[in-house]
């Protein structure tokens, strides 16, 4: 049991910061909330009506939302599993070389630096149609038939792909570094015996390194999950959400039902049902597979 | 060193070379960026694009310094981003400390709620808190950016500072009170010292969070306020697509932050992994 001036002692170093996300982080929740249920006039200080339901019912029924988030779920679910994939070989690879890795490892650190504007804007400019170096180089490489072969920002049947590879190219070198500090903690001796067991690599990756990396890997997908699905300046900046909104996700909807459109209530009513989707989802991951503070001691 | 390590001369030639051209790939889209910035204007949209510049020149570099705003963009970016830091260190480090020391029940939840604070989307944050800063009379201000880029950089901190927090032995701060020191004398003196390396890792997280970011830039400021992110995507809808003095203005927002990564690799990978691996 501790003594009550400890408690008081620790309440009083966590006040401040209590305070501050009750402020500026709680509270603005709870007016989005509030918001959600009103038909508000752009304009600063303009009328309100309250309306109930009814912001949500024109967000249910309108397929621009219900494919916004589809839009969000299938995004997110590219971007980790590309990540994942990549990372995962990265990390494999450096593994194989041992110390000799750390110059390639400082190198592949170097995009998590980069603001997601740049990397939105450069990447639009790499794959952009008439002077993007991407299909130049592909049609030289003779894998395109010509340079303006492969719309990538304009052909809305594949511009969420081409949205995502910059998101891609930002954040693999996250998932690399944190499977690979898992990989320096799997004990030697068990792949080692595995190894004389004769096992073929793919089974000893299968059976025996992911499962051992099971609750590093769970961590990373949660985290890069969570930030893929709010994914907004990388998309803005490349696409602006079109062509016919194909890249449209649901950051960006509501940003533009706010901005463009002007419809604060409908804009605070799609944003309520992002935000309870997103904290029920990474609630339900992070307690059963994370459990955090229960596994530190 | 562990045993996926592999010792056959050619498996490791064989490995070499994935991870060579693995690299060249991945570094390649900023090394154009960087080499596009030294092309004439006219060169770098030209068709088709060459890798190499024709003629090496700065004329995109002093015509993105030259256009009005992109200075002070610089000097809001710094600004912002240092009161940001300053704010969030002032308040989390208190909090982890309250947190990991004296394990109350409020303490646990607490870090849970600074957790699920980072799942929040900042476009849901992000509406309300423009009423409430325009209300404070913050708008356009560093401040109010700084404030905004707090709620995201905070919850960050607290969760990092903990685990640097819960490295150190908790017989370090009992042995100094006992020796007579204050409970608050004993973070400052005793414990800070000891974290000093896990302190400057939240900073810089704190600090790239706030300069790296855009929605709340974008939505908070108007003119005098705008932070580099805001000015750069303007390039394309103010002047036509200007795409020289784009890649200008990135890489010299991005070098700085680049060279600071590699110099201080070895913390910045601590920050990154820690929490992950541990918990």
């Amino acid at each position: 049991m501790r003594r009550a001036d400890d408690r008081t002692f620790a309440t009083l170093l966590m006040a401040p910061a209590a305070v501050f996300l009750g402020v500026f982080v709680a509270w603005p929740l709870v007016r989005l909330v509030i918001d959600s249920f009103y038909r508000i006039s752009p304009i600063a200080g303009g009328p309100r009506s309250f309306v109930g339901l009814d912001n949500y019912l024109r967000a249910l029924r309108s397929s621009t939302f219900t494919s916004a988030a589809v839009r969000t779920v299938a995004y997110t679910g590219l971007v980790v599993s590309a990540e994942f994939v990549l990372g995962l070989a990265a990390a494999l690879l450096f593994s194989m070389l041992g110390a000799r890795s750390t110059v390639f490892r400082t190198v592949f650190l170097y995009p998590l630096m980069i603001a997601p504007v740049v990397a939105g804007l450069l990447w639009r400019f790499l794959l952009i149609d008439n002077f993007g170096i991407v299909n130049e180089l592909l049609s030289r490489a003779g894998i395109l038939s010509g340079a303006d072969a492969i719309g990538w920002l304009s052909n809305p049947d594949i511009v969420l792909l081409s949205v995502a590879i910059p998101d891609i190219w930002l954040t693999t070198s996250f998932m690399t570094l944190v499977i690979f500090a898992g990989l320096q903690n799997i004990a030697a001796d068990v792949l080692e015996a595995a190894r004389i067991d004769g096992a073929p690599p793919a089974s000893m990756l299968l059976r025996i390194i992911l499962p051992l990396l099971r609750p590093v890997i769970a961590v990373a997908l949660i985290v890069r999950g969570i930030d893929a699905a709010k994914a907004f300046d990388i998309i803005l900046i490349q696409t602006k959400g079109g062509p016919e909104n194909a890249s449209q996700t649901l950051s960006l909807l509501i940003y533009q039902t706010m901005i463009r459109f002007s419809d604060p209530g409908l804009a605070s009513a799609m944003a309520t049902m992002y935000l309870v989707v997103m904290l029920l989802v990474a609630t339900v991951a992070v307690w059963f597979i994370w459990r955090p503070g229960t596994a530190q001691r | 060193m562990n045993s996926l390590f592999v010792r056959r001369p050619g498996t490791r030639a064989l490995v070499w070379a994935l991870l060579t051209s693995l690299l060249v790939l991945y570094g390649f889209p900023f090394v154009y960026l960087l080499l596009t910035s030294f092309k004439t204007p006219l060169d770098t949209i030209a068709v088709p694009p060459t890798v190499l510049p024709h003629r090496w020149t700065t004329a995109n570099y002093t015509s993105a310094l030259h256009r009005g705003g992109v200075v002070a963009s610089f000097v809001n970016s710094l600004t912002t981003a240092t009161l940001s830091t300053v704010l969030s260190l002032l308040i989390a480090v208190p909090a982890a400390y309250g947190i990991t020391r004296f394990r109350t029940f409020s303490g646990r939840v607490f870090i849970m709620g600074a957790l699920v604070a980072r799942m929040v989307p900042p476009v849901a944050v992000g509406i309300p808190l423009l009423s409430m800063i325009r209300a404070l009379g913050l708008i356009d201000t560093p401040t109010g950016v700084a404030i905004a880029h707090t709620t995201v950089s905070l919850p960050l901190s607290i969760w990092l500072m903990a685990s640097f927090f819960e490295a150190v032995p908790d017989e370090l701060d009992e042995a100094a009170v006992v020796d007579g020191c204050g409970r608050l004398e004993a973070l400052w003196h005793v414990v800070l010292p000891v974290v000093a390396g896990g302190l400057a890792v939240t900073a810089i997280f704190a600090f790239l969070a706030s300069w790296n970011e855009f929605l709340f830039a974008l939505l908070l400021t108007a003119v005098r306020a705008q932070t580099t992110p805001i000015v750069i995507a303007n390039f394309q809808t103010q002047f036509g697509l200007d795409w020289g003095a784009m890649t200008a203005l990135a890489t010299m927002y991005s070098v700085p932050v680049i060279l600071l990564t590699l110099i201080l690799q070895r913390h910045i990978v601590a920050g990154l992994t820690l929490g992950a691996v541990k918990g």
